[in-house]
């Protein structure tokens, strides 16, 4: 008889499995698992995952031009997909800037930031943005990634512990894993569970929320959160990637929205959402970024930001703390689309930001509907399994203030006709 | 080559969160939990009720670290366990299963039970060992399938390392809704687990149906 695990019958097909089986293969060669996964990946990229890293031929304006991952051909589609919240990326005061830089300074910083790879620009915008959050200091990485493995790494040791919200994103995980303190996840923006976990422990204590979770699109519940971490004699690291320049009176970010900007220890954030550019930050007392100049390794054993990038970054920065239009526009755009996925009955999940999930919650229809608003001319990234639960898949949107309502529209036209196709929505 | 067949209406299974540090003091040396995140492996219950094997119908609990598969095969396994403690309602079926497949077992016989709830969406098992309750496991349906699954279960004992191959075939439901819960009493048979650290939901629930698992015979590494 056949063995079992050779038995033809009814095998399953490449949805039953996800990168998350790959992460360990047997034997001594590191190359072993190479041969199952290219088997596997051969069925799923003809299946959907061919919408993943296709590749845009244009700027990631409100409209885009796609290479389209399975047809090889060039589409025109309205983008929801990229970050570029108020839409300055691509402003020509912007282009401009980079421009100028690029003609003074060529192309990179040609060096650590410690050491020959440091510009005139990046100081000048580092106390800028330290002006605009209100901040002491600031300290600027060359990405959000490693603003977040530096300064966890730099602050946190051995015998300490982090607290980490469960959504976290991959960053603040592998930041945590490098301080090589104890990690302990409490339960998604749950106040209570934190409470009960924190009260176990004795020593230095940090704890990581984000202003706005990214594939939720929910809110940090700071105020709770903050006063569970105060009472236990914790520090707060709140990254503000999906946040900053967008939240609170000034735009400085969840923190000031909720009045406990200066209650919450460590601010840190990114330049690649709200500005569309590339980049991290830190902000904090002087005596806490020259502690994390001196210790955190992500930064100074990598190439500093461009000062290319730096320059279009501070005309960004410019834009932004001058045109708070920018932010009254987006937020009237966040309103207009959740009144309408709403009418529409388009699942949106808990989001309460410029970030909305479109919930598919079907992991083997998901590939099928985001082909589908593909092929209709809108450009939307599905979200599958590990990067979140199984059965809750999703499209994620992100909405800019360049968006114009026709725009908006369109889009809830073509999503709501593909989900109501695919028996998804009323 | 000859497989072995149990046959169930209803098998249940959650995977809860519980400490690495944990995790590693159950298994052998050079063996690796999975790690949900950072610091986080998988407890994985799971209760049986089979109606149809070579010793007849009996119940089973079993506790499992949730480990890397041998991926080796065409057919890829969905995962892996190292199970370090089997309990059963019968003294055959446990003799069965310690000379058939080296699993260790809990010595006495335990009770098993199973309650439908929710009109039907749910299901809840209870245990007892040593006339006391040990394990309480509520389970939750979302969609069904039918499915052929492989899995992968390691062992050791005083004898050595072993490995097998089993397919679950069957009705299958498994979602990560988050609305089951497990209940761990303060007993012996909870001995390796620190209980207060375990999640009390399990972030995933499978429900079995009216299937049979297969097993290839025992591999000794």
């Amino acid at each position: 008889m056949e063995p079992a695990h050779k038995k033809a019958g009814d095998k399953p097909g490449f949805a039953e499995y996800d990168y998350s089986n790959f992460y360990y293969g047997a034997g001594d060669d590191p190359l072993n698992l190479l041969t199952p996964f290219a088997r596997w990946y051969r069925e799923a990229v003809p299946n959907g995952y061919y919408l993943y890293q296709e590749a845009l031929e244009s700027a990631p304006t409100t409209h885009v031009r796609v290479r389209n991952g399975k047809t090889k051909e060039s589409q025109d589609l309205l983008n929801l997909a990229s970050y570029n919240y108020l839409g300055i990326s691509y402003r020509p005061e912007v282009k401009r800037a980079a421009a100028e830089a690029i003609e003074k300074y060529g192309l990179g910083a040609s060096g650590s930031p410690i050491l020959s790879g440091t510009f005139e620009i990046h100081q000048k915008f580092a106390d800028e943005l330290a002006q605009f959050k209100g901040k002491e200091a600031c300290i600027i990485f060359p990405t959000g990634y490693s603003a977040n493995v530096g300064f966890i790494s730099a602050l946190m040791r051995s015998g300490d512990t982090i607290f980490l919200d469960q959504y976290s994103h991959a960053s603040i995980v592998d930041g945590a894993i490098l301080a090589k303190s104890k990690t302990v996840f409490f339960r998604h923006n749950n106040p209570m569970d934190l409470e009960r976990k924190m009260s176990r422990v004795r020593g230095k204590k940090l704890v990581v929320v984000e202003g706005v979770y990214s594939m939720d699109g929910d809110i940090c519940a700071l105020p709770e959160v903050l006063e569970v971490t105060k009472r236990h004699g914790a520090r707060m690291l709140i990254d503000e990637a999906h946040s900053t320049f967008l939240f609170g009176p000034n735009g400085r970010g969840v923190a000031e929205h909720f009045g406990l900007d200066k209650d919450v220890d460590f601010h840190l954030g990114t330049f690649s959402k709200s500005l569309g550019g590339q980049g991290g930050f830190v902000c904090g007392t002087r005596e806490l970024i020259d502690y994390v100049v001196a210790f955190s390794r992500s930064r100074f054993f990598s190439c500093n930001l461009s000062p290319v990038v730096t320059a279009g970054l501070r005309a960004a920065l410019q834009i932004a703390r001058e045109e708070p239009e920018l932010r009254a526009k987006l937020w009237s755009n966040v309103a207009f689309l959740r009144r309408r996925f709403e009418e529409e009955g388009v699942d949106i999940g808990k989001s309460n930001s410029q970030v909305m999930p479109v919930m598919v919650n079907n992991d083997a229809k998901v590939f099928a509907v985001a082909e589908k608003i593909q092929d209709r001319g809108l450009f939307l990234n599905p979200v599958t399994y590990p990067a979140v639960p199984k059965h809750r898949s999703r499209l994620r949107i992100s909405v800019s203030a360049a968006h114009t309502e026709e725009d908006l529209e369109t889009a809830v036209g073509i999503i709501a006709d593909v989900l109501r196709e695919e028996g998804i929505c009323r | 080559m000859s497989l072995t067949r149990y046959g169930y209406h209803n098998a249940i299974n959650g995977f809860f969160e519980f400490p690495t540090e944990n995790a590693r003091r159950i298994l052998p040396r050079g063996m690796e939990p999975v790690e949900v995140h950072h610091g986080s492996s998988v407890l994985a219950v799971t209760v049986f009720f089979f109606h149809e094997s070579e010793v007849g119908e009996y119940g089973e609990v079993v506790y499992a670290v949730l480990v890397p598969p041998f991926v080796e095969d065409e057919r890829l396994p969905k995962g892996a366990f190292f199970p370090w403690q089997v309990a059963t309602t019968t003294r055959a079926a446990r003799e069965h299963a310690i000379e058939r497949w080296h699993l260790p077992h809990w010595m006495d016989d335990v009770e098993v039970d199973f309650e439908p709830g929710d009109g039907g969406r749910a299901l809840t098992a209870r245990v007892k060992a040593e006339g006391s309750p040990a394990l309480e496991m509520t389970i939750t349906d979302h969609s069904w399938q039918e499915v052929s699954h492989l899995y992968q279960s390691f062992q050791q004992d005083d004898d050595g390392k072993y490995m097998c191959n089993i397919l679950f075939e069957g009705e299958k439901s498994e979602h990560e809704e988050e609305t089951g819960r497990i209940q761990l009493y303060d007993h012996p048979f909870n001995k390796d687990i620190e209980i207060s650290e375990v999640f009390e939901q399990p972030f995933r629930e499978m429900w079995m149906r009216e299937g049979h698992q297969l097993f290839d015979p025992l591999r000794q590494l």
